[in-house]
């Protein structure tokens, strides 16, 4: 990021540029940079494995990178970086609260730790209580919640002390749909409120629904960044054929790639993915060389680009085994 | 600061919830200070019924002695009958019968007999035995040495007893003390004043140990790491966790003294000396508790062994019985735990009125004991935080 730059556009609420992270001989994360504005939501999306985790801990401060830099708000962050930390609510992936604490001194306790006290201290609590809509439990031992309601306090718990930035790793894994619609509502309601977010996911719908900005993270690579538009317009307008089938699905597929027209074909166990300009109209063609390969089709969608598709172009796997 | 109060709050609370680790710090040391106390008890006054059936002058006076005796409380009962109804309710632990010619039969010369009834079993009467023994023997020398100086017409049976036992009471005999049971000893505690302040050593320690399981289900739920996001330091963890086991072994120190004090009457001696002494066995607690709670992989294991080496530490230390009564060599072995000086510090205190200057040897060592402890945990809780 240019120095210009830096100075044109107001302070970034998160700056982060060339992170490397190894383990051992692994490397984690490599020369990752982005940013997120003040008030926007930015997704990190990647399958598991990709390093979204060790971004967001380094990010947070929890874990020293190898190379590269962190601000939030301007303030560098660093293992004893309080100032920045102040600034930046964080929800771990697993959930990590006192199982044997009420909802309540859970919040207490991560609030003190957030310098709150006294009055706005409980006003906060509650506040924060009736937002994750668990008021009416506050007073019930956390081990007695349900997967859902787990989630949401651990989110909660990070809300107390207002952050500027709120960082959310993969907050919706292993959550009932009704839940996860749940969260996902509070957190568009507070990234409309005004709140900067980085949300890490391997779900596309939530990356699509929650982020202004994605970023695609792929063995420790960021490959892409943009808006859901910018990304489509990378692969192009190009559309996304899925069949199902069973039969000899290498010769079909070795069909399909002489079609005019479709760019790339993936086999998986029973399924043919095909990337296509004008999707709709090579279907006849594919169709018949189905039936030339002695292939039994059985369903086939056709769908006009989305991340999924972005993810496919850029990484040549798809994004959910 | 301020995070470090908020951490050892939340573990304090935790605590206070679990029932299981409140009876092993409430209610376990009550019954066990009782147990030990009651079987190390031969310090306690014996109580003796005394039936005077003989109503003389040396009969009643045999009487006076028994009741005088510091060992013995006693019982003055009307008949027999009375003595064997106050054995059999176990009221006293032996029951001496003063004959009716206990004083006709002396003052003749002749042999007399004084039964002592003791119950069926009569193990727990031998110190009685011992003790009555010791106070009839007295008298009958002093009416032996009248009957001598009456044979040798010194003047009259009565005058030459009154002389007789004016002297022995000038020239007090070396009174017998119950406290030496071995010979290799030349001072053994007893009683709740011996297990009460073991005790506490004990089940501080025990405790701590044990309380390691909060420490390690505190870091698998995953709390010290999510708390290092927030603007907290790794040090005002170390120190929240040294604080919440801090509050703990003080608390577990205090309530032993009140219930040693309150249920059992022991005497705590020098306040100072005492406070000093829980203070620092606090410290060696807190180091331990925390060393426990970073070498234990699990809860469960904490929970487990900790006691368990707790227990054997106790054993060695001089917890369960005096290091008095086992050889040299297994006293030495004991003081390589801090538990043997803080017990003999302890009996310092307690047992010979021992102030901070007599102990302060005790107490250089114990802290040596807790600053090793607590920078070793320190340091281990330090890294397990700083690298993940
Ligand atoms: N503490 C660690 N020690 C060694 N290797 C690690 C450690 N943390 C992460 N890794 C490795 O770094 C890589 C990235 O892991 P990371 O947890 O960041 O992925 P992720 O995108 O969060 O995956 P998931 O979706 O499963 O949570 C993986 O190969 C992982 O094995
Ligand atoms: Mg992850």
């Amino acid at each position: 990021m240019s120095q210009a730059v830096m100075t044109e556009k107001a302070v970034m609420t998160l700056e982060a540029s060339g992170l490397t992270r190894r383990f051992g001989d692994r490397v984690a994360i490599e020369d990752v940079s982005f940013h997120v504005a003040p008030g926007e939501t930015y997704g990190l999306l990647g399958p598991n494995g990709a390093g979204k985790t060790t971004t967001i801990r380094v990010v947070c401060g929890l874990l020293a990178p190898d190379a590269g830099e962190v601000t939030v708000a301007g303030l560098p962050v660093a293992a004893t970086a309080t100032e920045a930390k102040a600034r930046i609510g964080y929800v771990p992936q697993e959930v990590s609260l006192y199982p044997d604490l009420t909802a309540r001194e859970n919040l207490r306790f991560f609030g003190r730790l957030y310098r709150l006290r006294g009055q706005e201290l409980r006003d906060r609590v509650e506040e924060v209580l009736e937002l994750i809509g668990l008021a009416d439990r506050g007073d019930d031992r956390v081990e007695s919640y349900s997967g859902g309601m787990k989630r949401r306090l651990n989110i909660g718990a990070s809300l107390l002390h207002r952050p500027e930035l709120l960082v959310l790793d993969e907050p919706t894994v292993g959550v009932d749909p009704q839940s996860r619609h749940a969260i996902m509502e509070s957190i568009a309601n507070l990234g409309t409120a005004g709140m900067a977010v980085l949300y890490t996911t391997h779900y596309m719908e939530e990356a699509e629904r929650l982020c202004d900005r994605v970023g695609v993270i792929d063995h420790g690579h960021l490959v892409a960044e943009g808006t859901r538009r910018e990304l489509v317009a990378r692969v192009g307008e190009k559309d996304r054929i899925t069949l199902s089938a069973t039969g000899s699905l290498a010769l079909f597929a070795e069909a399909c790639r002489r079609i005019e027209g479709i760019e790339q074909v993936d086999t998986a166990d029973s399924s043919v993915h095909l990337i296509a300009t004008d999707g709709r109209r090579r279907l006849a063609q594919v169709l018949a060389a189905a039936t030339v390969t002695d292939t039994s089709v059985r369903s086939v969608e056709v769908e006009e680009p989305d991340l999924e598709a972005v993810f496919l172009h850029l990484t040549g796997t798809a994004l959910r085994e | 600061m301020r995070a470090a109060v908020a951490l050892a709050g939340a573990e304090l609370r935790r605590v206070a919830r679990d029932r299981t680790f409140l009876f092993f710090m409430v209610l376990l040391p009550v019954l066990i200070i009782l147990l030990i106390g009651i079987t190390i008890s031969s310090n306690e006054q014996i109580r003796v019924g005394v039936v005077d059936t003989g109503r003389g002058a040396l009969s009643s006076s045999l009487a006076r002695e028994l009741a005088d005796d510091p060992a013995l409380t006693v019982e003055s009962l009307d008949s027999r009958a009375d003595a064997s109804a106050a054995l059999r309710r176990s009221e006293v632990t032996a029951a001496v019968v003063i004959p009716s010619d206990f004083d006709a039969a002396l003052r003749a010369g002749k042999p007399v007999t004084v039964p002592v009834l003791v119950p069926g079993s009569a193990e727990s009467s031998q110190a009685a035995l011992t003790a009555v023994q010791a106070v009839v023997g007295r008298h009958s020398a002093a009416v032996q040495a009248a009957a001598f100086a009456t044979d040798r017409r010194l003047g009259s049976f009565d005058q030459n007893l009154g002389a007789a036992t004016r002297l022995q009471q000038s020239n007090q005999a070396v009174p017998l003390r119950t406290e030496v049971v071995d010979s290799a000893s030349n001072f053994l505690p007893l009683g709740f004043s011996y297990s009460a302040p073991t005790m506490l050593v004990l089940f501080v320690f025990i405790n701590a140990l044990a309380g390691g399981a909060a420490m390690i289900q505190t870091r698998q739920y995953g709390i010290l790491s999510r708390s290092l996001a927030a603007p907290t330091r790794p040090r005002d963890l170390v120190g929240g966790e040294a604080l919440a086991y801090l509050s703990l072994t003080v608390g577990q120190a205090v309530l032993s003294v009140g219930i040693g004090a309150v249920l059992f009457g022991v005497d705590w001696g020098n306040p100072w000396a005492a406070a000093a002494l829980i203070f620092v066995w606090a410290l060696v607690g807190t180091g331990a508790g925390m060393l426990s709670g970073t070498l234990f992989r699990t809860p469960e294991q904490a929970g487990a062994i900790g006691p368990a080496i707790g227990i054997a530490f106790g054993m060695l230390g001089g917890c369960m019985w005096p290091l008095e009564v086992v050889p040299p060599s297994v006293r030495m072995l004991g003081h390589a735990t801090p538990h043997a000086w803080a017990v003999d510090a302890w009996v310092e205190v307690l047992s010979r009125g021992g102030g901070l200057t007599q102990i302060a040897g005790y107490l250089g060592i114990l802290a040596l004991y807790a600053a090793v402890l607590l920078t070793l945990a320190s340091l281990r809780l330090r890294r397990s935080l700083v690298t993940p």
